[in-house]
């Protein structure tokens, strides 16, 4: 592990579809799924993103563009050198017979978790919802396990939400814990299922996580204040019940949390 | 409220602190809950991170990196500014007892004063004056700390709009002399000093892209590399004057921060610190103190405190 800054050059890139890809580095380190890496582009930024796999020394970093760092990354090639630190915080700890709930790009390091679930043997379902068929990752992949998917525009899997689909699938299994990752309106709805069932859950929430090394404070949470980039990402029930800002406008690069106008 | 480790309390302006450990601004002072739980760590007082007049977003990343013995930053003094600051600095106040310290930055004396009037409004314990942030160079120039009649200037307006509310001018060690500065600062009304700031700056240039790593391309040096200097200023600022000191830079151990208080400092910032030792660095160097004071028969700091001058 390293928290110090090294360049490492890209291997491989896939494209899932247009505007999301997995990019490929070799690397020294070892991660557990939940765990992030800071990836900086020379000259541009440098943001957090979840692990997506790390097998044999292959890290998997998968991105969707959704902004300007992230049309930026699209633009990367085989051989360009990026940086990466990391892998920084809490990742997910591995529990038996368990539902994994991932929506859109956040089930990125859901994936890296049912991998090594698999690896080790252990029993788990895994739920996927997408705006749409080009948003679902993976799947080909996910489909040799227990795998349902939900698309909003019906184009893959069932039609509806993915927390339609869990509400199904709780209602007809029982689970030891449910790890989940996506939009935080998602993860709210997932909590409070949940809860209302009294699963345990391990929950990976995103928030700027600006240095990865719990010194700027760009994302202690409300409350309880602790700092995602260490005390998290990965959260469970506790940690979560200590925190006032679930579901809150996020606070922005200069602390200031959106006002409600 | 537990009681803690009585005897290394300390008597600092008016104030007595559970702990002479101060959460240094610039890490993990952006929020109300953020900086209690730093008190609740053990900390004896937080400084927040330092704000201005509006809200910064700062520079973009990569802006805080370790390098060897350290760490290099370069965040661009961002901050929600002053108006929110003193929101956070209220929600404190309200749920924590420990107290707190708000750093403030202005672009020009006049701005510096104004901003030290409205986070008065909060009523903090004590307002830091960061005179010397050196990461922001193209926009503010070279650090008012560099300059002894700049430093002057502010401590004097700052001094005349906070009312009752003590200041601490912090200073950098990138100056000519920092006992000459910390000397005028006691003269313009200053009623501490914290000393020092990172140093440097300093860069990182990496191999393979062949270009500095900061996004600023270079920034503070803060961290264990630090000390000797900060330990040496704080050593200089003490023979010139009678108020407190901060000594801040480079501490993360109870030895280091004993080291402080020999050279003369009251108080101990530990900022980088946090990220060598996490933050359990408060109850580690307190118990480390404690542990000290009772293995010399002392019954508290103010027996030891300068004693290295004698």
């Amino acid at each position: 592990m390293s928290e110090k800054m090294s360049t490492y050059p890209i291997r491989r890139v896939i494209e899932h579809s247009p505007g999301l890809k997995s990019f490929y580095f070799y690397q020294d380190f070892d991660a557990v799924p939940g765990q992030f890496i800071e990836l900086w582009i020379p000259g541009v930024d440098e943001k957090p993103f979840s692990i997506s796999d790390l097998s044999d020394g292959l890290l998997e970093i998968s991105v969707k563009a959704v902004g300007p760092f992230t049309e930026r990354i699209m633009s990367c090639d085989l051989g360009d050198y990026l940086g990466v630190r990391g892998p920084f915080g809490r990742g997910f700890k591995i529990v038996d017979n368990a539902l994994l709930v991932g929506g859109g790009i956040g089930a990125a390091p859901l994936r890296f978790l049912a991998r090594v679930l698999a690896r080790e043997e252990k029993e788990f379902v895994f739920l996927v919802g997408a705006k749409s068929k080009e948003d679902v990752i993976f799947s080909r992949e996910l489909s040799k396990y227990r795998f349902y998917c939900t698309t909003e525009d019906g184009s893959f899997g069932r039609p509806g939400l993915v927390t339609e689909e869990m509400e199904r699938i709780m209602a007809k299994d029982s689970f030891a814990c449910i790890y989940a990752s996506g939009p935080e309106a998602m993860l709210i709805r997932v909590m409070e299922m949940a809860e209302a069932r009294s699963v345990p859950f391990q929950i990976s929430f995103e928030r700027y996580m600006k240095c990865g090394i719990g010194l700027c404070g760009q994302c202690c949470m409300d409350g309880s204040g602790i700092r995602l980039c260490v005390d998290g990402p990965v959260l469970t029930q506790d940690a979560v019940r200590g925190i006032t800002e679930i579901g809150l406008p996020h606070r922005d690069a200069t602390g200031c949390r959106p006002r409600p106008t | 409220m537990t009681e803690r480790q009585t005897d290394i309390e300390i008597e600092f302006l008016h104030m007595r602190l559970c702990s002479p450990l101060v959460l240094a601004s610039g890490v993990l002072g952006l929020s109300s809950s953020s900086l209690k739980r730093v008190a609740d760590a053990g900390a004896g007082a937080v400084t927040t991170k330092s704000c201005g007049l509006e809200p910064r977003a700062g520079y973009v990343g990569p802006s805080i990196i370790p390098v060897s013995h350290g760490m290099l930053n370069a965040v661009g003094l961002s901050n929600p500014g002053v108006k929110e600051m003193v929101r956070e600095v209220a929600d404190y106040r309200a749920r924590c007892r420990t107290p707190i310290f708000v750093s403030i930055f202005g672009g020009t004396v006049e701005e510096f004063g104004d901003v030290a009037e409205a986070v008065a409004q909060a009523e903090p314990d004590l307002i830091e004056l960061n005179v010397s942030c050196p990461n922001v160079y193209s926009e503010f120039g070279s650090p008012f700390g560099a300059d002894i009649d700049a430093t002057a200037a502010i401590t004097r307006r700052v001094k005349q709009r906070v009312g009752a509310i003590p200041i601490s001018v912090k200073l950098t060690a990138n100056c000519l002399s920092i006992g000459q500065t910390a000397k005028v600062c006691e003269q313009e009304g200053a009623d501490a000093l914290t000393a020092i700031n990172t140093i440097g700056p300093g860069m990182l240039i990496d191999l393979n892209v062949r270009k500095p790593v900061l996004s600023n391309l270079c920034g503070g040096l803060s961290g264990p590399a630090i000390l000797p200097v900060a330990v040496r200023a704080v050593w200089e600022i003490s023979r010139e004057v009678s108020i407190p000191i901060i000594g801040t830079g480079g501490v993360t151990t109870a030895e280091d921060a004993l080291q402080m208080i020999l050279a003369g400092a009251t108080a101990v910032g530990i900022g980088s610190g946090i990220y060598y030792q996490g933050l359990e660095i408060f109850d580690k160097v307190n118990e480390g103190v404690q542990r000290f004071l009772q293995e010399k028969g002392l019954g508290s700091l103010d027996e030891i405190r300068g004693t290295a001058h004698e």
